[in-house]
């Protein structure tokens, strides 16, 4: 068996080409919009309301696509030194002790996170100009628990990995 | 408690991500101090309260699209028709670049890569030592962190709640003394080298009007913000926009179909050090609720009286910092608190900003961390080691640089009028 397995490879591709659309999508969006608001501005002397509230949330959602992103090209930012100088063997070891602990800190920050999420949906909390908090932060629990899955499939990669080297 | 700590701190150097080191740290202590952890996760949306960080996934998509068009070969060919009359041209010309290019791609390590791979060929050709070389382009590969818009900048402005428009302006003579520094050396060691007879005012203009479309990107971010017309996430929006049309548009170096990928690109990227943010506002609030940044000033103030002596323990400490972590990492998490211990020694927060960054600049090219020799030794496919002997003269003058900085608060501070 493998991980993610072909079966289910359907979802695992939907998955990811939601994330591209997310981050293309978003990005182009906040060019446009940013630039759109300065013309109002300066042209109209006035801009729109909900734009700026929209942009630094559009940060946020880019944001945690990069985040998704970066976890499933294994690119988050560490201290990587050490590991580099261990064998093979040793390495993958020690990165199935640090995937499944990322996975584990990721799964926690996304159950918080849908806690929030929920909680502001219960107290029908506003973001801002008529959008509903929790629509703003449904990104958090979503890209975390993807953050936390993928790792788990490192985790399970590196275990393969162990596995077959001889000790 | 101290237990937790060391079993993090292990974590840590065995590679687990720095975003989930600090997220567990702050998690866990919440959960100590019987908060409800959820705040954490609150303060990840902190993020989308802060106008100033649209400007980083701006800058950096316009930084890797300058990357993958021939922006950077017009303007290797633009300085080389400018400078390379002069003694140790070609490496003045190497220095010159890399700047501009790494204010505009925030040290990424795309420097080393674009530019690299441009001027290592012509470099040795030109008869300069291989040592030399590899010791200019590895280093080079950070220079320009202090020019605006480099995202270090940016990111210190965050954290730090200065105002980065002021930061913007105080990077510019501090970066300008690294770069005349290292230029001396240059001169120095290029003085034999053979170089054209005079200035060609021929190759000039045609070097000019080929970069003519990039030329005025300087002039629009500093311009922009220096003039006060518009803030920085306007300026980062007008260049993001403008370099789209330039490369896609006029140049078509880059097409349609490849910016989503550049696109992807800039995202892990951003992704990387907003995650990381996200988590240091959580660890750094639960810092401040344990009083951590009052039990280090008592401490420190106790053993360390004068400004002088914290600024050397300052550099001390900020340069092993620099060697361990990367330049976002260490603003995001030791920013919070280090700033109210150099503002009880009467240090302005903005020179403490373009302390902290020129020594962390320096991090780059030093073992055991150090990203601009290892991507250096991939690029030009070299032992690590060999790099980093390269590198030591420069490092050397980057470090007479940070004294310079440190203990003439001018340099940061004249532009800005204090």
């Amino acid at each position: 068996m493998s991980l993610p397995s072909s079966s289910n490879g359907k979802v695992f591709s939907l998955v990811r080409r939601l994330e591209e659309a997310v981050l293309v999508g978003v990005l182009a969006g906040m060019i446009v919009l940013a630039v759109t608001q300065i013309l109002l501005r300066n042209v109209l002397g006035g801009g729109l309301v909900w734009a700026d509230p929209l942009l630094r949330l559009a940060v946020l959602w880019l944001g945690m696509a990069g985040a998704a992103l970066a976890s499933r090209e294994d690119r988050h930012i560490a201290i990587d030194t050490l590991p580099r100088l261990l064998p093979p063997r040793a390495r993958a070891g020690v990165r199935v002790v640090t995937d499944l602990f990322t996975a584990a800190v990721a799964a926690v920050l996304a159950r918080h996170a849908t806690r929030l999420v929920l909680a502001d949906r219960t107290a029908g909390a506003a973001a801002f100009s008529g959008m509903p908090a929790w629509v703003a932060e449904a990104v958090l629990p979503v890209a975390f628990g993807v953050v936390a899955w993928r790792y788990l499939a490192m985790a399970w990669r590196h275990a393969r990995e162990l596995a077959r080297r001889p000790g | 408690m101290i237990l937790t700590g060391l079993l993090l701190l292990v974590l840590a150097l065995a590679g687990a991500p720095l975003f989930a080191i600090i997220a567990a740290s702050a998690l866990l202590g919440f959960a100590r101090g019987g908060v409800d952890p959820m705040v954490v996760v609150g303060e990840f949306f902190r993020i989308a309260d802060m106008p100033v960080l649209l400007a980083i996934p701006l800058f950096t998509f316009a930084g890797y699209l300058l990357s993958e068009s021939g922006a950077p070969k017009r303007l290797v060919r633009l300085s080389n028709a400018l400078l390379s009359w002069l003694p140790g041209g070609l490496a003045l010309v190497t220095l010159v670049t890399c700047a501009l290019f790494t204010a505009f791609t925030g040290a990424s390590g795309v420097t080393i890569v674009a530019i690299g791979a441009l001027l290592y060929p012509a470099l040795q050709q030109a008869g300069y030592e291989e040592r030399f070389t590899l010791g200019l382009l590895t280093t080079g590969g950070s220079l320009g962190l202090l020019f605006p818009p480099s995202l270090p900048l940016i990111l210190y402005g965050v954290v730090a709640g200065t105002n980065v428009d002021r930061l913007f302006l105080a990077g510019v003579l501090p970066g300008i003394a690294m770069v005349l520094l290292l230029g001396v050396w240059c001169v120095h060691r290029g003085r034999r080298i053979q170089r054209p007879a005079t200035f060609s005012f021929r190759e000039a203009g045609a070097a000019l009007a080929a970069a003519a479309w990039e030329l005025p990107l300087p002039v629009l971010v500093l311009g922009g913000v220096y003039s006060g017309l518009f803030a920085v996430s306007e300026v980062a929006a007008v260049t993001a926009l403008y370099v789209t049309v330039v490369e896609v548009g006029v140049h078509r170096e880059v097409t349609w179909r490849q910016l989503p990928a550049v696109m992807r690109e800039s995202a892990v990227l951003v992704g990387g050090i907003l995650v990381i943010l996200g988590a240091s506002l959580a660890s750094t609030n639960y810092l401040i609720d344990a009083q951590v940044p009052e039990k280090l000033f008592a401490f420190v103030t106790t053993h360390v009286t004068s400004k002088f002596t914290f600024l050397v323990v300052l550099n001390l400490f900020l340069l092993v910092l620099g060697m361990i972590l990367d330049i976002f990492s260490a603003v995001v998490i030791v920013v919070p608190l280090v700033l109210p211990l150099a503002a009880g020694y009467g240090i302005d927060p903005l020179h403490l900003g373009m302390i902290f960054l020129a020594n962390m600049q320096i991090g780059y090219s030093t073992p055991p961390v150090g990203m601009n020799l290892f991507i250096a030794s991939y690029r030009f496919g070299k032992p690590v080691l060999e790099l980093y002997r390269a590198s030591l003269p420069f490092v050397a003058l980057l470090l007479l640089a940070v004294l310079l900085i440190t203990y003439v608060p001018a340099l940061s501070l004249l532009l800005v009028g204090k």
